[in-house]
């Protein structure tokens, strides 16, 4: 079927960070939630449904979070797909929008993390990968060391993506860092997982994201006259990897990418700017050539020479990215989501992308072990 | 399938003697790890019983684990091992016999080893450079 058009109609979020433990995560989604709302001009009487992404919240978060911001009563539901949940939450949004059954509704993601996860996030216990001692670190380093041997990439290429998202982050108000790092500093760093060290890899954070996702009927009840589109809103999932081929093929990515171009309509070289799921450096790289807006191999290389920079070609993570806005893992697709937002219309201050009409927010979740991945969500907005 | 060998996953490893378990295609003739009851490759079901795979492999990519959540000692060194002989990709603990031999391409080979992680002690499976069984 095709759906009806869906936009944004406002957005709101916290500073991702590590907050005090008496900002528990339903203060935090509150907060997001009712800022969107006033972005948006809509009152909570008006608001249809609420779908909530997050992995740590527990049981019915969602309704923690709807019971204190005037949506009790209302369509709650929770979404988990890891690190992917808040894309996720906003994909059953734009679908439940486009097939006419809601002109107006929320969607938040949020997580609290720093009270509860330490050392770093693993898969789920029971998953085989887990039981002998992966850790999402570890993975992307057998990525960064294979990409490292397989296409001469340096190791201080590598950090160009840090250097590069960090100093992003600096116009960000939301950011969790807002400071600029040196090459020499990511190359300083602890290690983690060789060869990635400490500034390779997105924070343990706490925050929270929203949208109100709106029909063109849902638009008008606001008296908003235009407002980014929603042009696709894809998810995959990994599929299982037989033989050894390349751990850097992202065919994940690239499945993601064609089905978010093939709803949107809108071809690759027609993007002006992506959020990228950045957990860790070499991430952004493989992960932007598997989408396609870079030739493979190249990644790395193009990061360094600033095409994905602010000012560059393609600026990649204008946010600051996962590793300097940070990533509270269910707050990250609908913060994605935020940036692309402000950018398409005008709103992003210093760390504005200029005359950006089209935005992809790529977001990953999980891991299955032998897959290459668990969850991917690709959004496109337009103006 | 026998818990007795004390395996910390009988599903996918026999401890005595050292052995990884894997799925195999009656259409395809691929194999799988771990065993999956479709074929990733060709869609079919899967032939009903495990098979075992090589204890054969070279690092195909590894890593140093430095940080670790509570529960887990660091470091270590956890890698992508590939079977040639079976088509196979399988991540590993890696123990290294010298310094410097875990590489990209090393031989290694399959054995057990203690898992710590457990609360009564269980065994995994661990390649070892030097690619001979020990």
């Amino acid at each position: 079927m095709i759906l009806d058009p869906v936009h944004v109609a406002g957005a709101g979020m916290i500073r991702f960070g590590k907050h005090p433990a008496e900002t528990t995560l339903e203060t935090m989604g509150a907060q997001a939630a009712t800022a969107a709302m006033r972005d948006a001009g809509v009152r909570a009487a008006d608001v249809e449904a609420l779908y909530v992404g997050h992995v740590f919240g527990g049981p019915v978060a969602g309704q923690r979070i709807g019971a204190r911001i005037g949506l009790a009563g209302k369509p709650v539901s929770n979404h988990e797909n890891y690190c992917s949940s808040g894309a996720t939450a906003l994909r059953e949004a734009w679908i439940a929008v486009g097939a006419g059954l809601y002109d107006l509704v929320l969607v938040v993601g949020v997580e609290k993390m720093t009270d509860r996860v330490k050392g770093g996030v693993q898969p789920d216990p029971n998953d085989l990968d887990a039981s002998i001692g992966f850790l999402f670190a570890a993975g992307h380093a057998l990525s960064a060391r294979r990409y490292m041997a397989d296409y001469g990439a340096t190791r201080e290429q590598i950090a160009a993506v840090a250097v590069k998202n960090h100093a992003h982050s600096v116009a960000n108000p939301y950011a969790q860092y807002q400071k600029p790092v040196s090459l020499g500093e990511v190359l300083g760093a602890r290690p983690i997982a060789e060869p990635l060290g400490l500034l390779d890899c997105s924070p343990i954070s706490d925050g929270a994201a929203a949208v109100v996702v709106a029909s063109r009927a849902g638009l008008r009840r606001l008296g908003i006259r235009s407002a980014p589109r929603v042009a696709a809103c894809a998810l995959v999932s990994g599929t299982v990897q037989a033989g050894l081929g390349d751990v850097n093929e992202e065919d994940i990515s690239r499945r993601a990418g064609a089905e978010a171009y093939r709803i949107a309509g809108v071809a690759a070289d027609e993007i002006d700017v992506v959020e990228m799921h950045d957990c860790f450096t070499i991430a952004e790289i493989v992960r932007l050539e598997g989408l396609g807006v870079l030739p493979r191999g190249e990644g790395a290389r193009l990061t360094e020479a600033g095409y994905t920079s602010l000012g560059g070609a393609l600026p990649v993570n204008p946010s600051g990215g996962l590793l300097s806005r940070g990533h509270p893992v269910g707050a990250t697709g609908a913060a994605q989501v935020c940036e692309l937002f402000w950018q398409l219309t005008g709103r992003a201050g210093g760390r504005q992308v200029e005359g950006a009409t089209t935005g992809l927010a790529y977001c990953k979740g999980g891991s299955v072990s032998g897959t290459d991945g668990a969850s991917v969500t690709t959004v496109i907005l337009t103006t | 399938m026998s818990m007795s060998d004390n395996s910390f996953r009988p599903d996918v490893f026999r401890a005595e003697p050292p052995t990884l378990l894997g799925s195999h295609c009656g259409s395809c003739g691929r194999k799988a790890f771990p065993p999956r009851e479709v074929c990733p490759s060709c869609g079919e079901p899967s032939l009903g019983d495990p098979v075992e795979l090589s204890r054969q492999g070279r690092i195909y990519s590894y890593t140093v684990v430095r940080q670790a959540p509570p529960g887990l000692s660091t470091p270590y060194v956890l890698g992508y091992v590939d079977l040639p002989d079976d088509g196979v990709r399988v991540m590993s603990r890696i123990e290294s016999v010298r310094d410097g031999d875990v590489r990209i391409g090393a031989p290694v080979a399959l054995d057990a080893r203690e898992d710590p992680g457990q609360p009564e002690p269980k065994r995994m499976f661990v390649f070892r450079t030097g690619g001979e069984p020990a």
